[in-house]
């Protein structure tokens, strides 16, 4: 008799497991865009996935792409881009490269590098990685390993998304909710002028940390800390950075007000940071000339 | 009573690792678009493309990468930042779709700061220039080119000196 039951219930989570299944194959191919799927499943999944997202952490990859896109699209119409293949090539080599060996290689739209036309000395990165250097900052870099270093500066304030946190929360949650609401497959036009409007501010906040205000201090030095990490992964010596800060403190007073030294904290405090660190690894990289005479090739047609 | 419990429990049991089993072993691509590769690294040789959204299947892991294989069955390895598990949580119990979604999953769903959005702002913006943002989104360096500027520049596994 017991024996009976005993099979009863087996027979009856059995018929439970497989209908769980089933409800699981449902929900990855609604998100793998197979099978048919109502418009109240995809609301579903997208309500109780919205309902999570909080922060600017939450933002997803493909946010982040898109943000980015158009902070790159408002920093080039503060700058002009420098045409030079050759070296728009070879920034974007060194760049892409660095960034695999970085904490994070994938971006949904990648790494990708463009000059600005300017004697102004500045490097920005928008979210996602689109990363912008300057004529001017170019030229004040004497070897691979200095450039390599600022990149790898601005490729950690991709990786641990330092653009994004510059975000008002408040205009995430609007925005979080307006994405969240039921019914919306594809935004109506009213939901749709309300998100474009916090989309708006996002940018704003974005590039205001960018141009003008500059990170808070404390993502300044995290950057430093891992623009060595990944500079040592790649192989280059970690005096990049700290050659770099150097040419930094000597510089003129000229453009002292303006662009990297407006928005960095001071390159002194830096290097007493990066020296400690630096001074702390155990096996370090050294200058190979090869690279130095490459940088040299390719930096003549900036002269 | 002491056998049905017993089934119970096994059943239960086999319940949760098959639910875990399945989960566990498909990932979706959580970037715009990434290649299959050859070997676990960057510049290796390209097998195939995948885009977002796509689901691949988890074979191994080694340093960071993944072996999978895509529906189509190709085999080859893709970096772990590009994939992410899918999220769900279900209801065993009901036929309505009790998930978790993760936030990629909620951008698959065709919402969030998206294309629509960038396309209401630049109405709205028309001076605004995405002409570069486009040509600069089209720079990319062939694998090859990457691994012949480290190799002739000691770096990467073709480190020179300490």
């Amino acid at each position: 008799m017991n024996r009976i039951k005993g099979t009863k219930i087996a027979v009856i989570f059995l018929g439970l497991l497989l209908s769980s299944c089933s409800v699981l194959e449902q929900g990855a191919d609604i998100l793998a865009g197979k099978g048919k799927v109502s418009r109240s499943d995809v609301d579903a999944v997208v309500k109780t996935g919205t309902a999570l997202r909080k922060t600017f952490s939450d933002i997803t990859e493909e946010e982040e792409y898109y943000i980015g896109r158009s902070v790159a699209a408002l920093i080039l119409s503060h700058y002009d881009v420098y045409e030079n293949e050759v070296l728009i090539n070879y920034v974007n080599t060194i760049g892409t490269s660095i960034s695999y060996f970085s904490d994070r290689p994938e971006t949904y739209g990648g790494y990708h590098f463009m000059i600005l036309d300017t004697e102004e000395v500045n490097a920005i990165s928008a979210p996602g990685g689109l990363i912008f250097i300057t004529k001017g900052l170019l030229s004040r870099c004497t070897n691979e390993e200095m450039l390599a270093a600022v990149l790898s500066h601005e490729i950690a304030h991709v990786t641990k998304k330092h653009g994004l946190r510059a975000i008002k929360n408040s205009r995430l949650i609007e925005a979080f909710g307006i994405i969240g609401e039921q019914a919306v497959q594809r935004f109506g036009s009213a939901e749709l002028q309300k998100l474009t409007t916090i989309f708006e501010g996002v940018l704003g906040d974005v590039v205001e940390t960018l141009i003008e205000k500059g990170y808070d201090r404390k993502y300044e030095y995290e950057a430093d800390v891992l623009a060595i990490e990944f500079a040592v992964n790649t192989g280059y010596s970690p005096l990049g950075i700290k050659d770099f800060l150097e040419t930094m403190v000597s510089e003129s007073s000229s453009v002292a007000d303006k662009g990297w030294f407006k928005t960095h904290p001071s390159a002194a405090d830096r290097i007493e940071r990066v020296e400690k660190q630096i001074k702390a690894l155990p096996d370090l990289p050294k200058v190979e000339q090869i690279r130095s005479d490459r940088f040299n090739q390719q930096i003549k047609s900036l002269r | 009573m002491k056998t049905p419990s017993r089934l119970f429990l096994m059943f239960l049991f086999l319940l949760g690792m098959i639910v875990v089993l399945l989960l566990a072993d498909t990932l979706i691509v959580r970037i715009k678009s990434t290649p299959v590769r050859k070997e676990p690294k960057f510049y290796a040789d390209i097998l195939a493309l995948l885009k977002a959204g796509d689901s691949v299947e988890k074979i191994s892991a080694q340093n960071g990468w993944l072996k999978i294989r895509t529906d189509g069955g190709v085999i080859g390895w893709v970096h772990s930042g590009a994939l992410e598990e899918k999220k769900f949580k279900l209801s065993a119990f009901d036929k309505s779709l009790k998930t978790q979604a993760s936030a990629s999953e909620v951008a698959l769903a065709g919402k969030g700061f998206n294309k629509n959005v960038e396309e209401s702002y630049r109405k709205k913006n028309p001076t605004i220039n995405f002409a570069y943002v486009d040509k600069m989104l089209e720079i990319k360096i062939p694998p090859g080119k990457i691994e012949e500027f480290l190799r002739t520049g000691k770096l990467g596994e073709f480190g020179g000196t300490k």
